[in-house]
């Protein structure tokens, strides 16, 4: 019993070996989650994470925890489906608890073509074996108590989506629980070590370079966001990525009146209420390109704006404090995880917008496998980056925070 | 408030009453070839730092202006209106 208040030093911090077999830029969850994988399943061991910040200091760390399925396309819908099955079975899998609440998800419709929208999500879940149906006031009533569904809101709520397996994740523990893993496979997880280029000779990535010195490379991934772009360009990849800052809040403690995830893409905003009692609040991306992680006033208000109109009684709750991530969005609201034909040991795991943290396990165990194979798993294959040249995109518009 | 940006016409204006349109990037002949209309589509160079980018001012004068601004500060070091 005692034991579990002794210390216990999650990873390891040491010098940078001369060479590795695997490099992975990035350490946050989708990084560690491939370096994991590549250890457990594949036996490659020989693996170091670099990160210029410390760990779960980008968006593992800035997101709103949310995890789901219930995408739209026949593409994204089976992918986010086994990351959230993966992320079932993580706090056994890893030993380590990360408070994983599957309360539930609903997405609001406040217009007729919303509803439409929903009616097409529900149907392709369905199908897909995910859990997922349209509900209507008297059910959403019944749910969120708490939710004005009176016809006072200029969009009044007709409908919602419900996923019951849908719910909330205490995100640094996936951080912390995935690197004690890749600590206990001797993995090298390097903080506060910037890549600041890389040496590129005929069409393979040599070396990285860092603020600590040069590391040989087997392989290198790119399991960056907000950098990805930035990061390719070392490699000399231009990407399709265009970066825009999300914002959140989080406010003061409440009573628990929210067991449920509420969104709205019609009011641009998504609200949850965590363990402490404090509602996590998004927003929309900011409508710019940008690299600023400032909060910015007029999102603020828009997103007490919102809430209110979902939760009135909410009028004079305190906001304790307000962030930002850089989200790398892709024109199809997909990610960009494969080879590029140029540069044949640079894997790219990026271009993940506002869906990054809900799918890292699922992504680190294809990266992995497409690295210790050179086969690209089916579920990732529509994520190609060829997809462009070839004018096959996702379009998966049920991504969060964005609503054009 | 996030940012001001100084319209040509109508002077500085909040960062809300403009549209952000992306890069300026050089359109490619109609017919060059498909590469160049991909790259020129999809391919962003995202830069951080300064870049030039096109904004409409949908909330004032509805014209389309160039800016320079770092993508890292949101400081607008220069707007103009593109030559005709």
């Amino acid at each position: 019993m005692l034991r579990l208040f002794k210390k216990e030093r999650m990873w390891r911090t040491g010098d940078l070996k001369p060479r590795y077999d695997v490099v992975i830029v990035g350490a946050g969850v989708h990084g560690l989650a491939t370096a994991y994988y590549l250890g457990s399943r594949h036996g490659i061991r020989s693996v170091a994470l670099l990160e210029k910040g410390y760990l779960g200091s980008g968006n593992s760390g800035r997101n709103t925890a949310i995890i789901r399925s219930n995408y739209r396309t026949p593409e994204g819908i089976p992918f986010y489906q086994a990351s959230v099955k993966l992320y079932e079975e993580l706090s056994r899998e890893l030993g380590w608890n990360m408070l994983f609440s599957q309360c539930g998800h609903l997405t609001l419709a406040h217009t007729d073509s919303a509803v439409n929208g929903l009616r097409v999500r529900a149907e392709n879940n369905q199908v897909l074996g995910v859990d997922s149906r349209m509900i209507f006031r008297d059910e959403i009533r019944r749910l969120v108590p708490a939710m004005d569904l009176s016809n006072r809101p200029r969009f009044p709520v007709l409908a919602a989506l419900y996923h019951p397996p849908g719910g909330i994740i205490r995100h640094d523990a996936v951080v912390w629980g995935y690197a004690r893993a890749c600590d206990r496979m001797d993995i090298d997880i390097h903080t506060f070590t910037e890549v600041t280029g890389m040496r590129v000779e005929k069409g393979k990535v040599r070396s990285v370079l860092t603020n600590r010195g040069e590391v040989a490379a087997g392989s290198v991934v790119n399991a960056t966001a907000g950098w990805a772009s930035i990061v390719s360009k070392m490699a000399r990849l231009p990407l399709q990525i265009v970066s825009h800052p999300l914002q959140a809040c989080v406010t003061e403690p409440l009573k628990p009146f929210l067991d449920k995830v509420i969104v709205s893409a019609t009011l641009h905003v998504y609200v949850n209420q965590t363990d402490k009692g404090e509602l996590v609040i998004g927003a929309e991306i900011d409508p710019y390109q940008s690299y600023s992680m400032k909060g910015t006033l007029p999102t603020l208000e828009q997103m007490a704006t919102y809430t209110l109109e979902l939760f009135p009684q909410l009028h004079g709750l305190r906001v304790l404090r307000q962030w930002a991530g850089v989200c790398d969005m892709t024109p199809d609201f997909a990610p960009i995880i494969g080879v590029a034909p140029e540069v044949e040991n640079f894997y790219m795991d990026v271009g993940w917008g506002t869906y990054g943290f809900k799918t890292a396990p699922i992504a680190g165990k294809c990266v992995a496998e497409l690295i210790a194979t050179g086969k690209t798993p089916n579920l990732i294959a529509p994520f190609s980056p060829a997809r462009f040249t070839t004018g096959q995109l996702v379009g998966e518009k049920a991504a969060a925070a964005v609503s054009t | 408030m996030s940012f001001l940006l100084r319209c040509p016409h109508c002077g500085d204006r909040s960062v809300y009453e403009f549209r952000f349109g992306g890069e300026v990037k050089q359109r490619p002949a109609p017919d060059a070839p498909e590469a160049a209309w991909v790259d020129y589509t999809y391919t962003k160079a995202n830069v951080a730092g300064v870049q030039k980018e096109w904004w409409y001012h949908r909330s004032g004068c509805r014209q389309w202006m160039i800016a320079a601004r770092n993508t890292i500060t949101n400081e607008v070091l220069e707007t103009l209106f593109p030559e005709r």
